[in-house]
């Protein structure tokens, strides 16, 4: 025995093929395809269109593609950042009323102070944010779990919007502020519509395509993004590698404020009032979009894409089937059946993922 | 590291924007036109007060949280209990099985009387039936015309959803109508559905049925819009209650189509519609009629015995129509929040 | 920032000890931790140098993870001293134990799992290109320099995109070690690397371990496994209960002491006894007290 020796492991080991072998062999390109977060969801995504374009004729108009990527695009652009969030590895059920939240808060505070509209709208971001800061730092320094904050924050703005509202205007829906100064002009922004070869596309559309871009780029080109993968996917490796976990989880909730808050201005612009009951029940489509656009409930999966596909699903089923003329009675299940098979590709994603 | 600046900036933007609110406020930014100030002052349509014993009543309602209708109900009753020295206890509760315990709850806190809504008859018997062995007096409104004297209310003030229906058919039939569609905002309400199935029955044109989202307004606008889309010979949206029948406004111009549309129920931006021609006629079955009845019979029947509608017939609040000829005398009420 | 970590990554042999005579890096004088009124951690005394493996041992709950909570800067020291480069410190974060060149490589999170193997590398120090607004991630070059680092530490992967969960659990603490040397560090902190891994895959971790050492890292290796220890280890400390029970160099202690001292011989023997009343339990094969406490060939526990 040679005890006293040195320890007996000293030269660094030289690298050796057999190193490689088995671990990382190449992968058939169908399975890496399907490996990408937005791949099964714009796979269903067409599935959806071709269907409904052979069965439903209506479809085939470029303006109803308009409507149903209108409808798509005032989900899509809050799913793009509970998506976000949920990669983050976060949920947000406050999202829908939040909406209403700030939607309301825009609308009274211009109406009641009788300002220009444009003093709601940013009061309104002010009280989004705010609100998706409470969320995150309650998450962050409680331990919680969102689902419990948020649901937490969803019972009180439901509470709040419509308290505050019979308050302060001494009814349920908010006054008509459409004959006010500025309104025109944040109508532009909020709730207008282009003429594209004769076709009327609303805004919407537009910001929501350019949402996904931008969330694209951060997500996958910037630290941010490579920080919103890692809290997601192992906050406590991510926090001992130095990732500012709780700005990142902070921020996220408040980026779905400002997603909140531009849907509500939307509304606001576009319906002149708003009616304090709404938004309930909508945080669940923005969930689903999100699971469905690839995200991994359990956080550190998914793309700023696949939820656009995602959201255009569910208006692609919405409005397809009022265009093809169908009994909508069948609409929840269909969305059910949606988001079940969505859910089944993202656990076999994972699992061949991780599969060692 | 370069990690601090990219989160302060992100941490000052609710500073500047608040920063830029108040900035702005000073700046005296106030709008030139609408908004508060431009309000004028409304009186509250308020009797004098009676002198008979301080009483308790509850109203038990199914109402669903910011439902601008239920507002004008509960007005109504608001009204009636401070004519009548009456104290209010309001509650409501989408769930039949809740609104149920609610009632309970009531009858617990040895209430004068009880006012409320059949929405779910069935679930609501057993309880009605204990409210009626505490020697409570109960009364029904607005929902459950053909189900409150078999459980045995005293009295009920509502409109018959199906004869409503009916006599919607029968106006669109006046107006040359030819083909409908009926947007009922909460799937598997049976209030909404009697509506639709009585302006099938009398309409002589084609009914169709469309369900939207009603918690979800662009979801509602872009729905009706395909409908509109789908079937060009739509022409006439008859919508359920005065905000989708707004909205229905906006889908008609995107789809293009020249659908006329006409709503059941009312409130102030509809009566505003009505006068500019957007929308044709609406259906009002006067909500505050029926909370103001309610509780007016509950303090007639303790301080006199009396009933409404014999305690045979239902007192029926509608259906009114409200159309461009009317439309006048009615908007001013509507613009308090009380028609 | 991507300058700064290249600079420093060059300088790590030359800035090793600045203030000290014997290039003492990180050292504990009497360092303890109590939670409340419950001590976890009390009179510990370490000294990690460059160049050495300072192997740390201990059975669950003797205070190992505690101890690495203290220099990885995730808890602070309620007692005794904590000094680096001859100073004393108090770190609130992982970011200043990182800072100061102490990298932890923890043994189930180190990595995030669904992540490729590159962003894995740099999480958290990510090299960025261009100015805010536009400032972003340097993905041409993160890629070359983690293939670069990973052969380096003799690491071969073809394919840096793989999420870093398909790799093997040793491949995954190799990378772990790699990225910390990269980014650095000049005192490695090893968190039970080889206690998931097979006998192969350990043999893998060991190597990478003898490897940052002769590229001049102090190593703080954290096992309960003696004989994985004394393959590379030149001190050897022992906590029991909290407290220190043997602090060594290589040259005072043999393998069968380390191996008694690990697996408490008085505590052994003492269940021996009490083993020796349950019908069934053989306990003839077992060591008497005597040959526990005392340097001996036989090995309680066997091989593990």
């Amino acid at each position: 025995m040679t005890q006293h020796a040195e320890p007996a492991v000293t030269s660094p080991p030289a690298p050796g093929p057999q190193e490689t072998d088995g671990r990382t062999a190449e992968r058939p390109l169908v399975v890496r395809l399907l490996a990408r977060p937005e791949v099964g969801v714009f796979l269903g995504a067409v599935a959806v269109y071709v269907f409904f374009l052979i069965s439903a004729p209506p479809v085939r108009d470029a303006s109803s593609m308009a409507n149903i990527l209108y409808q798509s695009s005032t989900l899509g652009i809050v799913t793009i950042p509970v998506a976000l969030l949920m990669i983050g590895g976060e949920f947000d059920l406050s999202a829908g009323v939040g909406v209403i939240t700030s939607a309301l808060t825009a609308a009274m505070i211009s109406y009641q102070l009788t300002m220009n509209v444009w003093v709601g709208v940013i009061a309104a971001l002010v009280v989004s944010l705010a609100i998706g800061f409470f969320n995150g730092w309650m998450v962050v320094k409680t331990g919680l779990p969102s689902f419990l904050v948020t649901l937490g924050t969803f019972l009180i703005l439901q509470g709040v919007n419509l308290a505050v509202t019979k308050l302060v205007t001494g009814n349920v829906a908010t006054d008509d502020i459409s004959n006010m100064d500025g309104f025109d002009q944040a109508r532009k922004v909020f709730a207008s519509s282009f003429d594209i070869g004769g076709v009327q596309v609303k805004i919407t559309v537009f910001w929501w395509l350019l949402f996904a871009a931008i969330a694209t780029w951060v997500l996958l080109r910037t630290r941010y993004g490579n920080w919103t993968f890692a809290v997601g996917g192992n906050k406590d490796s991510a926090r001992a590698v130095g990732v500012p976990v709780a700005f990142t989880k902070i921020s996220l909730f408040m980026l779905v404020g400002f997603g909140a808050w531009f849907v509500g201005m939307h509304q606001l612009f576009t319906f002149n009032t708003v009616q304090s009951g709404e938004g309930v029940g909508i945080e669940l489509i923005y969930i689903s979009g999100a699971v469905i656009g690839g995200c991994l409930l359990t956080g550190g999966y998914g793309s700023a894409i696949g939820p656009v596909f995602g959201a255009f699903m569910f208006g692609m089923v919405q409005q397809g089937i009022v265009y093809a003329g169908w009994n909508p009675d069948w609409f929840k299940a269909f969305l059910g059946v949606m988001l079940l098979g969505a859910v089944l590709i993202n656990l076999w994603v994972q699992r061949t993922m991780t599969r060692r | 590291m370069d990690r601090s600046s990219h989160p302060r900036s992100r941490r000052i933007a609710p500073v500047v924007a608040v920063a830029a609110a108040a900035a702005l406020t000073l700046a005296g930014c106030s709008s030139s036109s609408g908004g508060k100030k431009s309000e004028e002052g409304g009186a509250n349509a308020s009797a004098g007060k009676a002198t008979t014993p301080r009483m308790t009543v509850a109203l038990v309602t199914h109402q669903s949280p910011g439902d601008t209708f239920w507002d004008i109900v509960r007005k109504g009753a608001e009204a009636a209990a401070a004519k009548d020295n009456i104290k209010l206890i309001y509650s409501s509760d989408p769930n039949a099985g809740n609104q149920s315990n609610l009632v309970q709850n009531a009858i617990d806190q040895k209430v004068d009387g009880i006012a409320i809504t059949l929405a779910k008859p069935d679930a609501l018997k057993a309880v009605v039936g204990k409210a009626k062995s505490a020697n409570i007096p109960v009364v029904g409104l607005n929902s459950g015309v053909s189900d409150w004297k078999k459980l045995g209310l005293m009295e009920f003030f509502g409109q018959d959803e199906s004869v409503a229906g009916e006599a919607f058919g029968k106006k669109l039939n006046d107006l040359g109508a030819k083909h409908t569609v009926c947007v009922i905002q909460e799937q598997g309400n049976v209030g909404l559905t009697q509506r639709c199935d009585g302006v099938k029955k009398t309409f002589s044109g084609k009914t169709d049925v469309l369900y939207v989202n009603g918690t979800d307004m662009p979801s509602v606008k872009s729905t009706i819009t395909a409908k509109l889309k789908q079937d060009s010979s739509i022409d006439y949206v008859t919508a359920l209650g005065a905000p989708y029948a707004l909205t229905a406004v906006q889908s008609v111009s995107d789809a293009g189509s020249k659908a006329k549309i006409a709503t059941f129920d009312l409130n102030k931006d509809l009566t505003t519609a009505i006068s500019k021609g957007t929308i044709q006629f609406a259906v009002d079955q006067q909500p505050y009629l029926q909370g103001y009845l309610a509780i007016d019979s509950l303090w007639l029947y303790k301080n006199n015995g009396n009933y409404m509608g014999g305690g045979e017939q239902p007192v029926l609040t509608g259906p009114a129509f409200v159309d461009k000829s009317n439309v006048d005398a009615v908007s001013k009420f509507a613009a308090n929040g009380t028609r | 920032m991507t300058d700064n970590t290249s600079k420093t990554h060059g300088a790590i042999l030359q800035d090793a000890a600045p203030g000290t005579d014997d290039g003492v890096i990180v050292e504990l004088r009497n360092a303890g931790k109590a939670y409340g009124n419950i001590r976890a951690l009390h009179g510990v005394s370490l000294k990690v140098r460059p160049g050495q493996v300072t192997c740390v041992l201990g059975d669950n709950g003797a205070g190992k993870s505690t101890l690495i909570k203290i220099i990885s800067g995730l808890h602070q020291h309620t007692e005794g001293e904590f000094l680096v480069d001859g100073a004393p410190v108090r770190f609130t974060t992982p970011r200043d134990a990182l800072d100061r060149g102490i990298a932890t490589v923890y043994q189930d999170l180190a990595t995030v799992p669904l992540m490729p193997v590159w962003r894995n590398f740099f999480l958290g120090s990510e090299m960025t290109k261009g100015p805010w607004p536009v400032r972003r991630l340097d993905i041409e070059k993160m890629k070359q320099t983690a293939d670069h680092e990973l052969r380096e530490m003799g690491i071969v992967l073809d394919n840096l995109e793989q999420p870093i969960g398909t790799l093997s659990g040793g491949q995954r603490q190799c990378v772990a070690i790699a990225r910390a040397v990269y980014f650095g560090a000049r005192v490695l902190i090893l968190d039970e690397p080889t206690a998931a891994l097979g006998v192969k895959q350990s043999g893998v971790v060991l190597k990478y371990i003898a490897a940052a050492r002769e590229r001049g890292l102090g190593v703080i290796f954290i096992t309960h496994n003696p004989h994985h220890a004394y393959m590379v280890g030149d001190h050897f400390s022992v906590l029991r209960l909290g407290t220190m029970e043997l602090s060594a160099e290589r040259s005072q202690i043999t393998l069968e002491e380390l191996t008694n001292h690990m697996a408490g011989g008085a505590e052994l023997a003492a269940l021996k006894h009490e083993l020796s009343q349950v019908s069934g339990v053989d306990v003839e094969e077992l060591p008497e007290k005597e040959d526990l406490t005392a340097p001996v060939a036989a090995s309680p526990e066997g091989t593990s």
